[in-house]
């Protein structure tokens, strides 16, 4: 279960997007997750969904590694039908049973929520987690964030911290695992019994964990010094993130895109 | 005095660590305690010692991770005091760590490598080249694009490794980097990393617990309670007798050779262990003088395997999802009272294997039949599940990492909570259990974290141990222990099986799987190629057949059998033995029965 962990996982290939300069990827990744927040038409959504198909394509990205990366959403993504499906009393009632009641504005209200869940999934996936190393993720954050550094933030240090957190995801997870059955061969069970026992029963888990996570991140800055890390003064970089003009490009005419199908969302309404 | 600008030199130095008390109080502990050491430029040096002698301390302390307390440290001439040289020196020493995935900082291998250049601030295209070249050096180029998390054990430490050349160091350490990689890894990466050194003269130091590793260098050091004991050639360190005194032991080979000299009355000398071949020439000589005393008749060990069986996996197969199949077709019948080896490469099955065995993986494919007193318990039914696991103690390897209690005691305790069981018949169970391992009241009582490596090793056994498991399934029990903390462990093994528990042991060491083993099971690709008695798999022939390394005893011990059936054509070696001191003895009863040196 835990190995399928999908978010911060990248996938290596050789794409449009992959090549793409990350900070591109990071303000196109603000500029969607606006869009699909603004937007309640069907046509529209259905001109998002289309674009963002193009973005999957130009990514490379396989159905099989787009359902590995929903599949762990789903049930968030029902749970947010269900409960709206029951909630909006607007619209006909196509459904009533006692204080139950399901409308066809229910439903396609649901239907929408639902929908940009996935969408936004996707389009965190594609445009970053997917497409994008952390340590590349972390370098674009660095460089758009770098003028707060005026107002001693600290901007290098904090993306250091998220790139080491995303590369020790799947070791921790990994970890999580093997703690997990070592506790279970000594009698730990966490499938069955009651709610508050299944939680107690992971305080076994996480305590070694923690433990574990604290001596990993000892030996990790020893071996940080001993590569002569002194922060991010006098630092140079393998892959300097360069802004071509085809990322240019590609920045400005996706966002037109997505103006577009806002545009085409308001004329709706 | 002007500073020798070809060594290393470390000076009277101290150093110790903030503790923290029973009461809570903070107070230093000397993990070095005046030593002094002087390592030639371009030399090949091992540094030896027990489990918290102060030899990691000593590599910090050269890389100036650590700064001393008091006295000196002269690197190539630059004084590591001097704030000034301090980057200078520390990008110039590059160390390899234990812990393979602790010291990986790229999610990517290239950005990996890339890390140490870019803080010492190398400009594009020499970053660029410098990784490239140092991913070619290790044979890790193909992979360049490839995930860190995706490569093997061996594989990411050759990429720290490559971390460590494309700094284009001088001096490059080894902090028991090959402690956790299995035999033929630890191989491969020892002959890289001096295939480096050669070509890239680099001065190496090597931190280590296996002194077969040791006999590779030109130097050893041994450090012990934070001062250098010893210091000489390999020959001349294992020539000491003092070894065992400071937590370590002579290779297996040096062990035999010893024995056979006491039990001829001879004594070896450092030209003797030169090499194998003049070894054995000596040993013949000695073997072939009139004389010899027949050796005391070898105490065999009770054999306390019944015909009973107790576990029976029958077809068992397992896959992970998408893969080839772990395990495939497993058969294997494990007798009661037993010692059942497991061995054969990372990655062949092994733990896939034993973790059916008491239904951590339920059986998909076949099945795994317990067979106890009170009927016979099927890992696939999940009622016998709590049943099977009271019956199977399954410790897997690095156990220390699973406790989680304040104390030892509760900690230990944990396994017993769901066998309705008294507060007077826990402690009784649980004390057993902590006896069994050898932990004392006092530690039973402190928290688990506070205890040393193999302490708490033997706590996480020990709570396993606490439900009386019939069967005992050991992962790897010994690794990453030094010599006397493996000998313990087997010391444990021992005195359980004595005491009627069945084990099944898996292990990746030929050497001791032998000496410790009733029958060794070889798996290879998920299948069992081969079952029998060390005797039998480890017979030259068949050993051969199978592609499996024999023992060093049997091959060392092999090699001076040849040269004696030379002298004595009418020599019978009936039985081998695994154990050094039982083979030597064996060797010279066989000399002693085939008339011994004409006597």
């Amino acid at each position: 279960m835990l190995k399928d962990i999908s978010i911060g996982r990248y996938y290596p290939a050789n794409s449009f997007l992959h090549s793409t300069d990350p900070r591109v990827k990071a303000i196109l990744y603000a500029v969607y997750l606006v869009a699909i927040f603004m937007i309640k038409e069907p046509i529209a959504i259905l001109v998002l969904f289309g674009i963002i198909v193009l973005q999957l394509i130009l990514g490379k990205i396989t159905p099989r590694i787009l359902i590995s990366t929903l599949k762990p959403i789903i049930p968030l993504v029902l749970f947010i039908f269900i409960i709206n499906v029951f909630t909006i009393k607007q619209g006909n009632v196509l459904f009533a049973w006692k204080i139950i009641s399901i409308t066809d504005y229910g439903i396609s209200r649901a239907g929408i929520m639902a929908v940009r869940l996935v969408l936004l999934i996707v389009s965190t996936s594609t445009l970053l987690t997917l497409t994008t190393t952390p340590l590349k993720m972390s370098d674009a954050l660095e460089s758009l964030f770098k003028p707060l550094q005026v107002i001693k933030v600290p901007v290098h240090e904090m993306s250091m911290m998220m790139s080491i957190a995303l590369r020790f995801i799947p070791t921790l997870a990994v970890e999580t695992d093997k703690i997990m059955k070592a506790q279970q061969s000594r009698g730990a069970d966490y499938d069955t019994g009651s709610f508050i026992n299944k939680v107690k029963g992971y305080i076994t888990v996480l305590i070694p964990l923690f433990v574990s996570s604290f001596r990993r991140a000892d030996e990790l800055a020893v071996a940080m010094d001993a590569r002569c890390y002194r922060g991010g003064k006098g630092r140079t970089k393998l892959n300097p993130l360069k802004l071509t003009l085809r990322d240019v490009l590609t920045c400005i005419m996706f966002t037109l895109l997505a103006v577009l199908v806002v545009v085409i969302d308001f004329s709706l309404r | 005095m002007p500073e020798d600008p070809n060594s290393i030199d470390v000076r009277d130095v101290t150093f110790s660590y903030d503790v923290s008390d029973d009461d809570g109080s903070i107070s230093p502990r000397a993990a070095l305690d005046g030593i002094s050491v002087n390592i030639k430029k371009g030399s090949y040096t091992a540094i030896l010692g027990s489990n918290g002698s102060g030899k990691s301390t000593l590599a910090k302390i050269i890389d100036i991770l650590e700064v001393p307390d008091s006295g000196k440290v002269v690197i190539f001439g630059k004084d590591a005091g001097d704030d000034e040289l301090f980057w200078d020196i520390r990008s110039h020493c590059c160390c390899v760590f234990q812990n393979p995935d602790n010291q990986i900082v790229g999610t990517m291998i290239e950005e990996d490598v890339a890390f140490g250049p870019e803080n010492l601030g190398v400009p594009n295209p020499e970053l660029r080249e410098r990784v490239d070249q140092a991913l070619k050096d290790v044979g890790l180029y193909e992979y360049r694009n490839r995930e860190t998390t995706a490569l093997s054990g061996g594989q990411k430490q050759k990429l720290a490794i490559a971390g460590a050349l494309a700094m284009r160091p001088d001096i490059l350490i080894l902090d028991e980097a090959t402690a956790m990689l299995d035999p033929t890894s630890r191989d491969d990466f020892l002959a890289l990393v001096e295939k480096m050194r050669e070509e890239k003269g680099l001065t190496l130091i090597t931190i280590t617990h296996d002194m077969t590793e040791a006999l590779r260098c030109d130097k050893v050091i041994i450090v012990n309670k934070g001062k250098a004991v010893l210091e000489g050639t390999p020959e001349e360190i294992f020539l000491s007798d003092d070894l065992w005194q400071y937590g370590l032991k002579r290779p297996v080979k040096f062990n035999f050779a010893f024995e056979i000299a006491k039990l001829t009355g001879n004594t070896l000398t450092k030209e003797d262990l030169k090499s194998d071949e003049a070894l054995i020439t000596r040993l013949t000589k000695m073997l072939n003088e009139p004389g010899i005393k027949m050796p005391e008749a070898i105490v065999k060990e009770e054999d306390k395997t019944e015909k009973e069986v107790v576990m029976s996996v029958k077809n068992l197969s397992y896959t992970y999802d998408g893969d080839n199949k772990a395990i495939d077709d497993i058969n294997l019948d494990i007798m009661k009272g037993e010692v059942l080896g497991i061995v054969g490469e990372s990655g062949c099955g092994k733990t896939t294997l034993i973790s059916h065995m008491n239904a951590i993986f339920r059986p998909v494919q076949g099945d795994v039949i317990i067979h106890t007193k009170g009927g016979d318990l099927s890992c696939k039914n999940k009622k016998d599940t709590l049943k099977i696991r009271q019956n199977v103690g399954l410790v897997f390897q690095y156990p220390e990492y699973q406790l989680f209690e304040e104390t030892v005691f509760k900690d230990i305790a944990y396994g017993l909570r769901k066998m309705n069981l008294d507060k007077k018949e826990q402690t009784v169970l649980i004390r057993d259990a902590a006896f069994k391992v050898g932990l004392t009241e006092r530690e039973l009582d402190s928290s688990p974290f506070e205890l040393s490596g193999g302490q708490k090793r033997r706590a996480a056994m020990a709570g396993v141990l606490v439900m009386n498991p019939g069967i005992l399934v050991l992962d790897e029990p010994a690794s990453g222990l030094d010599p006397k903390g493996r000998q313990e462990m087997f010391g444990i093994i021992k005195r359980l099986r004595a005491q009627g528990t069945t084990i099944v042991l898996v292990s990746h060491n030929m050497d001791e799987a032998a000496v410790n083993c009733d029958r060794i099971c070889l798996i290879d690709n998920g299948k069992i190629k081969a079952i029998g008695t060390p005797d039998e798999l480890f017979d030259k022939d068949r050993a051969e057949e199978l592609g499996i390394q024999r023992p060093r005893i049997a091959r060392f011990s092999g090699a001076l059998k040849n040269e004696l059936a030379k002298i004595y054509p009418s020599i019978e070696f009936n039985e081998m033995y695994f154990n050094p001191e039982k083979e030597a003895a064996a060797v010279v009863t066989a000399v002693c029965k085939a008339g011994g040196a004409n006597a």
